[in-house]
């Protein structure tokens, strides 16, 4: 699946997550991830941000669709970071 | 060949798969649908964790045993195949038994499909049946030919093996 | 399903935060922006432009499984960083080894090598032939040349065989392509455009075939076409050959006759023609596209990327080392 991730993470907490979080998705700006992932990992990656965050007071959104192509991206100013995999 | 107890569990649900798993020709590496099942295995537990103990046996990794109530809790992610798990945590007890730890029993869990079951303590019955599984294995693992896979691929479905047992170019 | 990634300029690749990071590095030693590339999600890596990496590095990679593919200025092949194998399986090394060695079980297979092959250059023929090309002429000399395979009881013959076929194949390009000649097929080194598109793109076929095998339990250095040794990894061109014409030779045609591909992105240089940047990027893009398309498999019932029909093959290709069934080549259907 194709997702989209972003989080509202406490300031104490969130290099850790921003680290946990680039090892399964690409990061694109600031608090915003974007990627290919199976279900699998994405639970995984889930789980152990769990143990990250204080679920009191910090919050991740996934936005998930079956595939890259049903999802339109526009991008106003300056890209920040591409998904490309040529590099 | 030393018996562990996915070999039991793959005698009873299918052959080829057993096979193939004994001789090396594995392929869980690439299968999300393992990979879930492994997961469900490590965290569904985490939060009553205290009472547990691992205990690994030769042939066995327990994940979840209560030493108190002398209990085997194994968690499931479907329970298609509940004859194989319940075969796989028979064989617990029995290499428990042959630990020292007599008389215990088990619980299999599906939390998806929110079902249990309860596993008594082993018979004398049960005894002679699970050593004529372990012959089962040594004599299929040995087989020079691959065993046939199943009649249908419908009922292989998420089987980390479907795409090897399936793939063909002849209709 | 897990991505290659393909590093066309230079810089360095690095484990950070247990992910990779790489930094691109211009000619003056200036770093740009680094990049953080999804460890979870990387398959392997290609890298054509000059590349720092540490032994750590290396390491991470080989725990993780990822092998790296090396290219030279010329877009040649250097070689691989392999991590170790991690799937290997004592009774399937055997088997492998016992169908090499025997000639009567080796050529069923090779024959099986060169008639999939075969098959897959007539599908693109009989696809331009319904488009206005006629090809009627080289269609009909590769349907006589292939009732020959039977016939070969030795490798070297069947090596020439297939080389017979392929010549005949490689004048109908001519009629596909459009704008640009081929003439004679040359490698060492190509000496035009198509010739080199064609060299460029076998080696990224190669290397996408060595890049499944090395999830399977085959060995990729045990061959049946291909001698051993004749390259390191001479499985991997074993499959090539199946899947040149449905991944290689298309991606040539659309690249060409679409355009995407002009003369101004070749360069000529004493005795040999060589692709530009801005090309090799472009067919790298478009042989990319091609391998994570998708068809509705037949015996599967779901559909499967064209990469994953090379693992496929490489499962027909272990049943029938193992006994199972005899192995018949992909032959694409659309």
């Amino acid at each position: 699946m194709y997702v989209i991730l972003v989080y509202d993470i406490g300031k104490r907490r969130v290099t850790k997550m921003l680290k946990h979080c680039r090892k399964y998705l690409n990061w694109i700006q600031n608090s915003v991830f974007e990627g290919e992932i199976s279900k699998a990992r994405l639970t995984e990656m889930l789980d152990q941000a769990y143990e990250i965050m204080d679920d009191e007071e910090d919050s991740i959104i996934v936005f998930k669709s079956k595939n890259k192509e049903w999802l339109e991206k526009e991008i106003l100013g300056f890209e920040r970071q591409s998904t490309s995999n040529m590099l | 060949m030393n018996i562990i107890a996915t070999h039991i569990n793959y005698l009873h649900i299918c052959h080829r798969k057993l096979w193939l798993f004994v001789n090396g020709i594995n392929m869980e590496h690439s299968s999300d649908l393992v990979y879930e099942g492994k997961h469900i295995g490590e965290h569904s537990y985490n939060q009553r964790s205290p009472k547990f103990r691992e205990v690994e046996l030769e042939g066995a990794k327990i994940d979840f045993f209560d030493p108190q109530t002398k209990t085997i809790h194994e968690t499931k992610k479907s329970n298609a195949f509940e004859k194989a798990h319940v075969a796989q945590v028979r064989y617990y007890q029995y290499l428990l038994h042959h630990n020292g730890v007599l008389e215990t029993r088990g619980i299999i869990e599906y939390p998806k499909q929110r079902k249990r079951i309860e596993i008594e303590p082993l018979n004398s019955n049960d005894f002679t049946e699970i050593e004529n599984w372990v012959k089962a294995v040594r004599a299929i693992g040995n087989e020079i030919e691959m065993p046939n896979r199943k009649d249908k691929p419908s009922k292989c479905k998420n089987c980390s093996y479907f795409d090897f047992c399936w793939i063909s170019e002849n209709e | 399903m897990k991505k290659t990634y393909y590093l066309f300029n230079p810089g360095r690749l690095s484990r950070k935060d247990n992910t990779l990071k790489f930094t691109p590095v211009d000619e003056d030693g200036k770093e740009g922006q680094p990049r953080y590339l999804p460890v979870e999600n990387v398959n392997d890596l290609y890298v054509f432009g000059s590349l720092d990496a540490n032994s750590a590095l290396y390491n991470f990679l080989g725990k993780q499984s990822i092998a790296v593919h090396f290219f030279d200025y010329y877009e040649h092949y250097t070689g691989s960083f392999m991590p170790k194998d991690y799937l290997l399986a004592g009774k399937m090394q055997i088997a492998q080894t016992q169908y090499y060695l025997s000639a009567k079980k080796r050529m069923p297979l090779a024959r099986s090598f060169v008639r999939g092959a075969a098959l897959n250059m007539l599908k693109n023929l009989q696809y331009y032939n319904r488009r206005e090309k006629d090809l009627n002429q080289t269609i009909g000399q590769i349907e006589a040349l292939m009732l020959q395979i039977p016939e070969y009881n030795k490798i070297d013959q069947l090596m020439g065989l297939e080389g017979n076929i392929r010549q005949a194949y490689y004048q109908a390009f001519d009629t596909i392509i459009n704008d640009f000649e081929m003439g004679t097929r040359t490698k060492q080194p190509p000496q035009n455009e198509v010739n080199t598109l064609i060299s460029f793109g076998n080696m990224m076929c190669y290397t996408a075939c060595l890049g499944q095998i090395y999830h399977t339990q085959l060995n990729p250095t045990i061959s049946f076409l291909h001698e051993p040794g004749y390259r390191r990894y001479s499985l991997a061109l074993d499959l090539a050959e199946i899947f040149k014409p449905l991944l290689v030779d298309r991606t040539i045609f659309s690249l060409l006759n679409k355009r995407q591909v002009k003369s101004s992105d070749f360069r000529h240089e004493l005795n040999r023609c060589v692709l530009k940047d801005s090309a090799r990027k472009e067919f790298v893009k478009a042989f990319e596209e091609k391998l994570s398309d998708t068809i509705q498999h037949r015996s599967l019932g779901r559909s499967v990327s064209y990469k994953h029909l090379i693992k496929l093959e490489c499962y027909k290709l272990t049943k029938h080392l193992l006994g199972a069934e005899g192995y018949v080549p992909f032959k694409a259907w659309w």
